[in-house]
């Protein structure tokens, strides 16, 4: 986040207070991305401890009265990249600035025009949403869990995961184009569209 | 050329679709200016019938997200949190 200056010195029971009332109350949300961002339950589990505990390490760089939650999805978002990818026996599939470049250009908007209709969205009543969500990369699953999930403004996105605001925007367009795309595939073979 | 449109009735075509697109998640994302909200969603989705269904769809998009995309933390997790936060407090 941004630079701070005069780095607060908390006492023990301050801590415990931060700790506590501010931090613990976003476990929820914070086991959703972590689950979102490794899809599997149990390295969601060890990826949320971890960020729990260095935020406790470094809660001297928590300044009171700002975002906690947007503080502590920004270290997950950094543990998963640092630890938890070079742990993870699957290499990096694809480079992202390749996936980047492409989605960005031009012929990828006349490419994907996802004919999903609100009807067969409203028919998806069990998991379908979740799944599509889950087969996106994940640059995209992360960008519509911490803006439609989460509700963060592009501002924060922007500071969380360390990209310009202008990125935010073009991934979450793609982002959805692509979930849509993947939500009418479902909607065509679950004979939710008339053709 | 365009033509007068009847009260109520949508144009079939959007002839801005993918900008209209990018407009629309503006506005229900909440970075559009009160401007351009108040004009996309009181004139613009008034007389465009592609927009108007994109418009939905999306609404509706951000909905099952919200319902369907959300996971609770394991019981267990919040208290093997705290006692190793207790541990490591104690050092």
């Amino acid at each position: 986040m941004e630079e701070i200056l005069e780095r607060p010195h908390y006492s023990q029971s301050e801590k415990e207070a931060i700790f506590n009332h501010e931090f613990l109350p976003h476990i929820n949300a914070m086991y959703n991305f972590g689950y979102r961002l490794t899809l599997d339950r149990d390295d969601a589990k060890d990826l949320v401890q971890d960020t729990y505990l260095k935020a406790y390490r470094f809660i001297d760089s928590f300044q009171q009265g700002t975002n906690a939650k947007a503080w502590l999805f920004r270290i997950l978002k950094n543990s998963f990249i640092n630890d938890y990818r070079k742990k993870s026996k699957e290499p990096s599939k694809v480079d992202y600035q390749e996936v980047e470049t492409y989605y960005n250009s031009e012929e990828v908007d006349r490419q994907i025009t996802p004919d999903l209709r609100v009807e067969s969205l409203s028919n998806m009543i069990g998991d379908e949403v979740s799944n599509a969500l889950n087969s996106l990369d994940v640059d995209f699953r992360t960008v519509i869990i911490l803006c439609d999930l989460e509700g963060f403004k592009y501002e924060e996105m922007a500071k969380i995961l360390d990209i310009p605001i202008g990125t935010v925007r073009s991934r979450l367009h793609r982002a959805r184009a692509l979930l849509k795309e993947k939500l009418s595939h479902y909607a065509k073979e679950m004979g939710y569209t008339k053709s | 050329m365009n033509t007068p449109q009847e009260p109520h009735k949508k144009k079939e075509d959007c002839s801005n679709q993918n900008e209209c697109l990018k407009l629309l998640q503006a506005v229900l994302d909440g970075d559009a200016t009160p401007e351009q909200r108040e004009h996309f969603l009181k004139e613009h989705l008034e007389g465009c019938m592609p927009c108007y269904k994109n418009y939905n769809l999306e609404v509706m998009l951000r909905e099952k997200i919200k319902t369907k995309c959300c996971s609770e933390a394991p019981g267990d997790l919040m208290e093997a949190i705290k006692q190793k936060v207790s541990q490591l407090a104690s050092r």
